[in-house]
């Protein structure tokens, strides 16, 4: 079975857990995640520059080493990325802004790329609110 | 087209949960988990409105999010789940909604 995860909240938020665990039970039970994609709030997980006490979950952390762990097609969208300052080397180079801070976890990409996983993917699953 | 319905919110700050009850249809499912689960909290309006659903709808709800707010006293039809059940429910229903 194929999946594709979109996650609409930030790394503190406990759905943005929730979908962490659903998505690990999905590879353990031997499915397939075809994409993962962050969408408004859920940005800040592409963030690298998140600084937490060290007594706090770090959710964004835990989610970059599942992708990586997992060599995972994970898309952040562009316009909502930028707006709340998670940029790579190009963008902060076009925009003309001083720091990169975008994760190489994930990907800048578009809103088309979800488009595209829910017509790749067997099923859609939405995480967002508390 | 059998669809699993996904609440997070707590129904006793917003209308999601009457909005939902709603549109289901017989075969549908509905998945509290995070706050949303407090439906199920003993002598409430949310609760006898869970308990008058139709048989042929599914009640499930996140095991961790029930136990982690101690809520006892369940509806016998209801199906408690963790994430590997959460995934295997996801597939048993051709569609998943996240009310968001």
């Amino acid at each position: 079975m194929k999946f594709a995860i979109a996650l609409f909240s930030p790394p503190h938020a406990p759905s943005s857990r929730r979908a962490l665990r659903f998505a690990e039970a999905v590879l353990a039970g031997g499915h397939e995640i075809v994409r993962l994609f962050l969408y408004q709030d859920a940005v800040q997980h592409a963030s690298a520059a998140l600084v937490l006490p060290q007594d706090e979950t770090d959710g964004a952390r835990q989610w970059q080493t599942f992708i990586s762990d997992n060599q995972l097609d994970a898309v952040v969208c562009i316009a909502a990325a930028l707006r709340r300052g998670v940029l790579n080397d190009e963008e902060a180079a076009r925009h003309d802004k001083p720091a990169t801070v975008q994760s190489r976890a994930w990907t800048l990409s578009g809103l088309g790329q979800l488009h595209e996983a829910n017509q790749l993917a067997d099923r859609l699953i939405c995480f967002g609110g508390p | 087209m059998s669809t699993l319905h996904v609440l997070s919110h707590s129904p006793f700050s917003d209308s999601r949960l009457s909005s939902c009850l709603r549109l289901l249809t017989p075969g549908d499912g509905l998945l509290l988990c995070g706050d949303a689960v407090y439906a199920l909290q003993g002598g409430t309006a949310q609760r006898a409105a869970l308990e008058l659903m139709p048989e042929t709808i599914a009640l499930l709800a996140l095991a961790e999010d029930l136990h982690a707010r101690g809520l006892v006293q369940l509806p016998e039809r209801l199906q408690l789940l963790d994430y590997p059940g959460f995934v295997a429910s996801s597939i048993a229903f051709d569609k998943v909604n996240t009310w968001l």
